[in-house]
């Protein structure tokens, strides 16, 4: 009866987080908006510019700065922009004239695609890696998983994506070289972008482990007669994790919205591209719609992360 | 504690399923590998994607290449600049302000229906509505009406005797009742050119088809997929293992120029560019006013030394904005050859000298970096002491217009007409005033000249007014003409019948075909 109590008391709590931590997303999403607002504006450039090229006639300049309010004081803008976001619009993109929202819908998935494939490939690499060097530390394994996981962090994007080509597209010919369509488009990105985060999530997990084999309950383990890997992987993996997922959760938001150069290397139409195409042409709503996600999805990605400790070890207690 | 150690395994067993499952999904990936473009149809890989291709809102250089495989228009230009016809098959001028465009009979939009004058008139039509607000409307500034005069006549009237007027017949025609809804122009309108757009997904891939109404050579192409592949080195790659069987300009890197010239199933074809490279000087700098100033700074660069190390010899050191493909080139201008004992002299003359030298602000894109660097190398011989600014397109765009530099490097693509000098040298033609005299440059016997020009119809006595402009703008220095880039293509070789034209214009395709292997390794013998 009292261990009933305790578990409502434990999800009332987790509900109870939960709704607060979306509170803050409002004050978090309005100074993204307000701090990008300032900074596109504050750069010099003019959309209009941008858009009617060299040969606009002053008349037409004038009109379309008109019809888009950008001849309207900044701060009547900036006022206009909020009461629309607060309705659920995200404005028209100026450069391309469709809404923000539908250019963004578009492209989201794309980037998600790559995001959560990138963190499956880091996964897939670092566990294995993380779980053989932790077994034998010192070890011949150790000494080359960690060596690898050296060099997963040393590469950057921009040399292991053409790397990763040549090998499996060009060479062997078992994947397309780029752009976006069936899982195959996905394997070269997915490995490009996971690379680095599973290099250092494999350190992290070798740490973590060689930490929970000193302790108490893991020599009871081998006491009773495991192995140690066999103890290690029953018995240390799941203690072992809760660092390791702290650094999956942070690292994830940076992998959903660090992907532009892996998005520019493959021709993958995610977000990060059609950013830094609205910061090009000076496509205010567009950054500012661009900006917002990039940055609600950063926070989501975080709460989620909060969320999941409390799955793995039950001691964490969800309270700030 | 039983029970622990189940949860346990059947955890770690979830885990074992999950890593396995992927695993396998990664390998089904792997067996899938196909490449996208039909059999038949050609690959080119561009750097950029095109904004929009409704040809009566698309401006960018990429939507235009695909504008004119698309589109006809009344008038196009030819590989000299001079405009030729198009859609039509005769131009009248009966009077200075009218031009009359006779149509060719039996033209088929893609979708088969025919195309008349109503179409025509339709295109320019809703492309004038103030309501669409495109942004070709001040292009068409000159025009005072658009009519039919039958059903195959249309009549072009101008406010006034206006010599580059068929830059206004440059215009793709669409079908009457094609809405210009912005908003919903993703998708290209149907056209009479050689290809229909069939698939347009923005940053990704245009696709091409045969338009089925147009004539095609036999063995043509099934079609073009012009696919986005941002990275330089990429493109590359996928020329070299002839996924992309095209490339060309932009989409190239000098660097890799050399590499895919050896690549046994690519072939590099090099031709005359008119793309002109220039450095402008801003006038309202009291120093840069003193004409003795602009010359030292021509002296002072190294041009061929620039063309030969960083352009790896893709250019031709230019004497002015007019490639001599130009039917209005004129070649006897004053020459600016590296001398910097010349420019030296006459900085001191200006009265500079090593004690005061002369500091510029010097504004680039990240792209014109390295050249900057070349040029501050080269001109702190001489005692110019130059500050590179490099900042990205639109900021660098923004300062270009407000006037916001001393020295300026930029580029024009693409001239065809002279008319472009009134914009660029007539001392009216400021950004203010809608023109691209963007450094103050002010001449009265230019402007003369320059409105002279305008309204001159008869070719030779125009031919004369802009041979005298382009001496003076040599002599006055108000840009220092560099180069003009040459156009490099680099094509499979089993692709017959592409011509390249200077302005990089792609219309040859439209006849170019697939050779059989035979005749295509008869192509690769040099």
């Amino acid at each position: 009866m009292a261990f009933a109590g305790g578990g409502l008391r434990r999800s009332t709590s987790v509900i109870r987080y939960f709704i607060r931590r979306l509170a803050a997303l409002v004050p978090v999403a309005f100074g993204v908006v307000t701090l990008t607002f300032a900074l596109v504006h504050l750069v010099p450039g003019d959309p209009v510019v941008a858009m009617l090229g060299d040969y606009a006639a002053p008349a037409d300049v004038q009109a379309l700065r008109h019809e888009l309010g950008l001849d309207r004081p900044l701060w009547r803008q900036y006022v206009a922009f909020l009461y629309d976001l607060a309705h659920g619009d995200l404005g028209e993109s100026i450069s391309q004239r469709e809404p923000v929202s539908r250019l963004i819908r578009e492209r989201y998935p794309a980037t998600v695609e790559l995001a959560v494939a990138g963190l499956a490939a880091a996964i897939l690499i670092a566990f294995p890696l993380g779980l053989i060097a932790g077994a034998d530390p010192g070890g011949p394994a150790d000494m080359g998983a960690m060596g690898f996981a050296i060099l997963g962090i040393s590469v950057p994007h921009l040399y292991l994506g053409p790397l990763l080509m040549i090998v499996f597209s060009l060479d062997l010919g078992w994947l397309p070289l780029t752009g976006r369509g069936g899982l195959s488009h996905l394997v070269l990105p997915a490995l490009t972008l996971g690379a680095a985060l599973a290099a250092i999530l494999a350190r992290m997990l070798r740490q973590s482990l060689i930490e929970v084999s000193d302790s108490d309950y893991m020599r009871t383990a081998r006491a009773k007669g495991l192995s140690r890997p066999r103890a290690l992987i029953v018995h240390g993996l799941r203690n072992a994790l809760t660092p390791v997922v702290t650094l999956l959760g942070l690292e994830a938001g940076a992998l959903l919205t660090g992907s532009i150069v892996t998005e520019i290397i493959f021709s993958w139409p995610g977000l990060g591209r059609l950013m830094i195409a609205a910061i090009n042409n000076r496509d205010y709503p567009l950054v500012q719609g661009c900006v917002l996600v990039f940055a609600l999805s950063y926070v989501a990605v975080n709460l989620a992360t909060d969320l999941l400790y409390s799955a793995i070890d039950p001691r964490v207690r969800l309270s700030r | 504690m039983r029970k622990a150690v189940r949860t346990e395994r059947r955890f770690f067993r979830t885990d074992a399923i999950a890593a396995i499952a992927l695993v396998v999904i990664f390998a089904a990936g792997c067996a899938k590998a196909k490449p996208r473009t039909p059999a038949g149809y050609l690959q080119i890989d561009i750097n950029t994607s095109p904004a929009n291709l409704d040809p009566r809102v698309a401006t960018d250089a990429i939507s235009a290449r695909i504008g004119e495989l698309a589109y006809e228009s009344l008038v196009r230009i030819d590989r000299d600049g001079a405009f030729v016809g198009d859609l039509a098959e005769k131009i009248e001028r009966p009077a200075p302000n009218t031009i009359i465009f006779h149509l060719r009979r039996g033209v088929r939009f893609s979708d088969g229906r025919p195309l008349d004058a109503r179409d025509v008139l339709y295109t320019y039509e809703s492309l004038l509505d103030p309501n669409n607000h495109s942004v070709k409307r001040a292009g068409m500034s000159e025009l005072a009406a658009i009519d039919a005069i039958d059903r195959y006549t249309v009549r072009m009237t101008t406010r006034r005797p206006y010599a580059a007027a068929l830059g206004m017949a440059l215009l793709g025609i669409v079908p009457r009742g094609t809405p210009l809804d912005a908003r919903d122009a993703i998708v290209a309108p149907p056209g009479s050119g050689p290809f229909k757009v069939v698939a347009f997904e923005r940053d990704e891939a245009v696709t091409l088809a045969r338009n089925p109404y147009y004539p095609a050579p036999s063995g043509a192409l099934g079609g073009i997929v012009m696919k986005v592949v941002p990275d330089a080195t990429v493109r590359a790659l996928e020329l070299t293992e002839g996924i992309c069987g095209f490339a060309e300009n932009d989409a190239i890197q000098p660097e890799l120029i050399s590499y895919l010239s050896r690549q046994p199933r690519l072939r590099l074809i090099r031709s005359n560019g008119t793309t002109y490279q220039y450095l402008i000087f801003n006038f309202r700098d009291p120093r840069l006013r003193d004409p003795r100033v602009r010359r030292a700074i021509a002296y002072g660069i190294d041009r061929q030394a620039i063309v030969a190390a960083l352009l790896r010899g893709n250019a031709r050191l230019a004497t002015g904005m007019l490639a001599p493909e130009n039917w209005a080139y004129n070649g006897d201008v004053p020459r600016y050859p590296y001398d910097p004992a010349k420019a030296r002299a006459l900085l001191e003359s200006a009265g500079y000298t090593r004690a005061r030298p002369l500091r510029l602000i010097y504004k680039t894109t990240p792209e014109g970096r390295r050249l900057a660097e070349a040029i501050q190398a080269m001109l702190r011989q001489v005692g110019v002491a130059i500050e590179i600014r490099t900042n990205e397109f639109a900021t660098f765009y923004s300062d270009l217009r407000s006037g916001n530099f001393d020295l300026a490097a930029s580029q024009w693509v693409g001239v065809a007409d002279p008319h472009q000098y009134y914009l660029i040298f007539d001392s009216r033609m400021t950004p203010q005033g809608g023109g691209n005299n963007r450094g103050d440059y002010a001449n009265p016997e230019m402007d003369r000249l320059l409105e002279a020009g305008d309204a001159e119809l008869d070719p030779a006595a125009r031919r004369a007014i802009y041979a005298r402009v382009q001496q003076i703008a040599a002599a006055d220095l108000p840009y220092v003409s560099l180069w003009w880039i040459d156009n490099v293509a680099v094509i499979d070789r089993r692709l017959g019948g592409f011509e390249p034209f200077p302005n990089g214009s792609l219309l040859s395709l439209g006849a170019a075909r697939w050779l059989s292997p035979a005749a295509a390794s008869g192509a690769a013998r040099p």
